[in-house]
């Protein structure tokens, strides 16, 4: 069991990646809560009884422990720690502008609240409001108000 | 929202730039709970043979000078209890080292195990050491406290010493106990829920 754990999760480890990269800024406090995030899942292993895929069910304690329980242990990232945030975009060939955009929406996202954080994941991850309402435990049509809430949290950031 | 697609589509781009995590290092996260209070159980075993002694070593006034000169014996005998107290330390080391390197919870649950029980013997070692100097201590105590109040009898009756001596070691062995089960049963206690954790997951295995 613990074996099979282990290979799933080393499988399944570019969804913990992101889960922190969203909640963190540093190096090392992202490998804080990837391991954070490792110990959780494997406690609630023997619960998870293969109904759902083993990413579905990882989502949701991942998301979970970046909300509740990274929270209580680490201080929340200042305002202007943002500026200390070293924000990564992909290594495709973007015009100037686009890359400005990038970058202005990767900070933008930092400063939204975890709640907010775990949505705008589930979007980027392009999982549908069905699921996002099923891994965040709120109903569907919450989940969209949320999210149209958000976009126009991240506009106002964009353009103050 | 347009910035958003964009960030979508870059989001999903990056999977790859991740320093990937060996299984290695998966395992070693799952246990580190566990290799962390054993960590402690060693810090807390050195912490508390430098103190001690520190303690032994500013203390050594007339009493103790008169003790040492009385009982020549006990004094080897407290170097022997040094070394066996060392060995307890390097046996905790050497939990140590192996907890943080194990990898399946079947073994981690056969360390947990084991440093329990080397926690055990040594509090009862402690405890029968303790007791062992008690004793010498309470006789040579009681029986300089009776030859002041009755300079006549010199000599008490074995029967009065005995009891003397009983009292003294029911008081001085729960002190040492307590001592010992504040110190380190509650890091015990942390590695048995550890324990049980494990042991519900091997059960489901």
């Amino acid at each position: 069991m613990e074996q099979q754990f282990v290979s799933l999760l080393k499988e399944n480890q570019n969804l913990i990646h992101k889960v922190c990269r969203l909640y963190t800024c540093t190096e090392d406090t992202h490998k804080d809560l990837f391991q954070e995030i490792t110990i959780q899942l494997w406690k609630a292993y023997p619960k998870f009884r293969g109904e759902a895929k083993f990413s579905t069910w990882a989502y949701r304690v991942a998301l979970n422990t970046a909300i509740t329980l990274y929270r209580k242990d680490v201080k929340q990232v200042k305002t202007t720690e943002y500026e200390k945030c070293s924000f990564f975009i992909s290594q495709e060939e973007y015009n100037p502008e686009e890359e400005e955009q990038l970058k202005l929406m990767y900070k933008a996202i930092h400063q939204l609240n975890d709640i907010e954080k775990a949505l705008v994941f589930m979007y980027l991850e392009d999982k549908d409001y069905t699921e996002i309402a099923e891994t965040l435990g709120i109903s569907e049509v919450n989940a969209r108000v949320k999210m149209n809430r958000i976009k126009g949290k991240l506009k106002k950031i964009l353009n103050p | 929202m347009k910035e958003l697609d964009l960030l979508k589509k870059d989001w999903q781009k990056t999977q790859s730039q991740f320093k990937e995590v060996s299984e290695n290092e998966i395992y070693s996260m799952i246990h580190k709970k566990s290799s962390s209070v054993v960590k402690w159980i060693l810090i807390v075993s050195i912490i508390e043979f430098v103190v001690l002694n520190g303690i032994g070593l500013f203390l050594s006034d007339d009493f103790t000078k008169k003790f040492t000169e009385l009982h020549p014996y006990l004094n080897i005998f407290e170097k022997v209890n040094y070394l066996i107290v060392l060995g307890f330390i390097y046996l905790f080391y050497r939990n140590y080292k192996s907890i943080s390197v194990v990898d399946s919870s079947k073994r981690l649950i056969e360390a947990i195990l084991n440093t329990r029980k080397i926690v055990n013997i040594y509090i009862i070692w402690n405890i029968a050491i303790g007791s062992f100097f008690g004793v010498f201590g309470a006789i040579d105590g009681f029986t300089a406290a009776y030859s002041k109040n009755n300079s006549l009898k010199a000599h008490i009756e074995p029967v009065t010493m005995a009891i003397s001596v009983a009292v003294s070691l029911l008081i001085i062995i729960p002190i040492i106990w307590v001592f010992y089960k504040l110190v380190y049963g509650w890091l015990l206690r942390n590695l048995s829920k550890n324990y049980e954790e494990l042991k519900k997951i091997n059960l489901e295995n």
